[in-house]
């Protein structure tokens, strides 16, 4: 793992400085949730099941904008094949990546958390450490997919446009999973434990094929 | 060689197709609880094997294609997903045929259905990444890659919508279909039909696989010609 | 020679169906240095690219230490220096950070002594502290050129090396690859004109119409090479 602690420090440092994704990432989450706010009557759709949702739709949003952003700042100044040039195992490249991006979803997931529970009116006192590991391990695993994928966002043409559209077929059993445990422990019954065995499932699954799968994905021209 | 097999391939495939239709339309038992409608079952289980089989193949066809390296790997799991596609959109069509006398509605988000549609946008999220992006080496590793990461999703994704659906059991019925097979000229019907349509991918398959491979030889000629003219200096 | 640092046979590249090199027959002995003149578009910084693993060879056969590039594990990489059009620096990492950043990723044990070490080589001390953004086009490169060295390469791959670079900058940098030459680094550089380095034998190659072939000044250069020296280095 070489060189990953001087890599996520980077990616640290540069976003700490520039505050750009963090920024984005919180503004994204608010938006979405404005969107579903207003779209829809509360009367009707009401509680748990519906913050749930909308928790996982603007983390959903938001990380793919995460994704992008992570490698983003290797884009200038072709500091992308500075990082190929460098004696770095591919893996470790990943694993530094993903590692940002979850660090981007956190802070926009904790933001969103914060909007969700002010709009729903929700009380999650005693809920709070259940909900946030059910949202880690939905982060993780998007952040595990997007990483891989991202590339293909920044490197073949109309990337941007199809990173939505092939993330979002793959992530639907974690999400799936993530809204169905984050209702039920909103709603005080804790998280099921068939959901938390699929989301871990998921993660360990998709980490583990990033990790394997990388190297082909970053190639050469 | 290969258009001969392609041939006797695809006379295999009309004679297994009329075979198959004839059972289900002329041979075959009505089933009592769901009338005529249910004989489209024969059509839609078939295409669903078909359609995940295939997805299964293009999985394959990357792992070859990123450990190897040769083309035709890449040309092979092309082929496979726009066939599979094909089925995959036939297996939500007819799925929807079925359930509108059935249940009134056109669509049901029952477990296997939907799993279907997941499957059917992935296969989508792969083509449409073919069709956008330029044609490259990169390009074929980005397929490759996908078509990996899909297909290792489709048993999660198979769990995960069961689950779904069994805990939400108000909210519409489970088809029945596929399991309550009384009669044996059912399952005689349903195992020819496997037959045919899997006869019938094969064939499809070969037919797309040549036209890739054929495009895939004028590219390289395209280049060598390029580089020839190059060398003479007359490019 | 003894096993070359670089070689190739038959090396051409196309990009999708528009050829740039061929036929490349080229040898780079270990701690000798070439210089490959070409104009814009010619193909020589494909040629860097394919040296260094960036690109991949659509014909022939390339071997640097002895292995090919795409095979390439982190402890080939870590001999290989390169400066590229694109300066590899993050604009909002000040100049130190970008040389403690890419010291720590190559290994170096001091790799906060080698920053500060480099700064002064390059001349740049003053402006440790700015972000690179704020940077002129020759601090840029200067800073570049050190982070390409600052590990100890044993091969140098320079793309075009002293372009928007002043007098001053320029024989900053000429005496800097001069002495990684002279310990025993091989060097392939690229440029629109011969270069020259005091104390370094240079073989000069020039890429026409795709393939490499040794260089030979031409009648009009001369002419024009007289102009040049007029203008001043930094021209050319």
């Amino acid at each position: 793992m070489k060189g990953f602690a001087a890599l996520v420090l980077k990616d640290l440092t540069l976003e700490l400085r520039s505050g750009r994704t963090t920024l984005a990432l919180a503004s994204m989450a608010l938006l979405v949730l404005v969107v579903l706010v207003f779209a829809f009557d509360r009367t009707v759709v009401r509680g748990p099941e519906a913050a749930a949702g909308a928790l996982w739709v603007s983390l959903v949003f938001a990380g793919m904008l995460g994704a992008n952003r992570a490698l983003a700042v290797e884009q200038e100044q072709g500091c992308m094949r500075g990082l190929l040039l460098a004696p770095l195992e591919r893996p470790t490249i990943y694993a530094a990546k993903l590692t940002s991006c979850v660090a981007f979803m956190v802070a926009a997931g904790a933001a969103a958390l914060v909007l969700v529970v002010l709009f729903f009116n929700l009380d999650i006192s005693y809920a709070i450490l259940s909900l946030a590991a059910v949202l880690l391990l939905g982060v993780f695993g998007f952040s595990a997919l997007a990483t891989l994928l991202a590339i293909i966002g920044m490197k073949a043409r109309g990337g941007e446009l199809l990173l939505p559209v092939l993330i979002v077929p793959i992530f639907v059993p974690a999400l799936i999973a993530g809204v169905k445990a984050s209702a039920s422990v909103l709603a005080g019954a804790g998280a099921a434990r068939q959901w938390l065995e699929i989301l871990v499932a998921f993660d360990v699954l998709f980490v583990t094929a990033g990790y394997l799968l990388f190297e082909h994905v970053l190639g050469e021209e | 060689m290969a258009s001969r097999i392609q041939t006797i391939l695809g006379w295999s495939v009309l004679g297994a197709m009329m075979a198959a239709l004839y059972m289900v339309f002329m041979w075959v038992p009505t089933e009592a609880d769901q009338g005529i409608v249910q004989r489209i079952f024969y059509f839609h289980v078939p295409c669903a094997w078909v359609a995940f089989a295939s997805f299964g193949l293009v999985a394959i066809a990357g792992i070859f294609y990123l450990w190897l390296g040769g083309q035709v790997w890449d040309d092979l799991g092309h082929a496979c997903a726009e066939v599979g596609m094909l089925f995959c959109t036939l297996v939500l069509i007819t799925g929807s045929l079925w359930a509108k006398p059935i249940w009134g509605t056109w669509w049901t988000w029952d477990s296997r259905l939907t799993t279907t549609f997941v499957l059917w946008l992935m296969y989508g999220g792969y083509l449409m990444l073919r069709a956008i992006a330029e044609d490259t080496p990169q390009v074929a590793r980005f397929a490759a890659v996908i078509g990996i990461v899909a297909a290792l999703d489709v048993p999660i994704v198979i769990i995960s919508v069961r689950l779904w659906r069994t805990i939400h059991p108000a909210v519409l019925v489970t088809r029945q279909g596929g399991h309550g097979l009384e009669d044996p000229r059912m399952v005689v019907t349903l195992l020819v039909s496997l037959g045919a349509f899997t006869l019938l991918f094969a064939w499809l398959v070969m037919l797309r696989f040549g036209e890739l491979r054929m495009r895939s030889r004028l590219g390289a000629v395209a280049r060598e010609l390029a580089m020839r003219q190059f060398r003479a200096g007359t490019a | 020679m003894a096993a070359p640092i670089v070689e190739t046979h038959a090396l051409a590249k196309s990009f999708g169906v528009t050829p740039v090199l061929r036929d490349v027959e080229f040898r780079l002995a270990p701690g000798s240095a070439a210089v490959v003149i070409g104009a814009n578009g010619s193909g020589k910084s494909t040629l860097l690219g394919i040296f260094a693993g960036l690109v991949a060879p659509t014909e022939g056969r390339v071997l640097v230490f002895g292995e090919e590039p795409r095979r390439f594990t982190p402890r080939y990489r870590r001999r290989i220096g390169m400066m590229s059009h694109q300066s590899f620096l993050y604009p909002n990492l000040t100049a130190r950070e970008n040389l403690e950043y890419y010291a720590r990723l190559y290994g170096v044990a001091d790799w906060r002594q080698a920053a500060r070490t480099w700064l002064e080589r390059v001349g740049l001390e003053r402006h440790a502290e700015e972000r690179v953004r704020g940077f002129s086009r020759g601090m840029e490169q200067r800073l570049a050129a050190a982070r390409a060295m600052i590990h100890g390469p044993s091969l140098l791959l320079l793309d075009e090396p002293f372009a928007s670079l002043d007098a001053d900058g320029s024989a900053r940098v000429k005496t800097l690859i001069g002495s990684a030459v002279a310990e025993g680094c091989a060097l392939v550089a690229t440029a629109h004109a011969p270069v020259e380095l005091s104390g370094v034998e240079m073989e000069l190659h020039e890429i026409s119409a795709g393939r490499l072939v040794p260089y030979r000044e031409k009648e009009e250069a001369k002419r024009g090479g007289r102009l040049r020296s007029l203008l001043g280095p930094g021209r050319g």
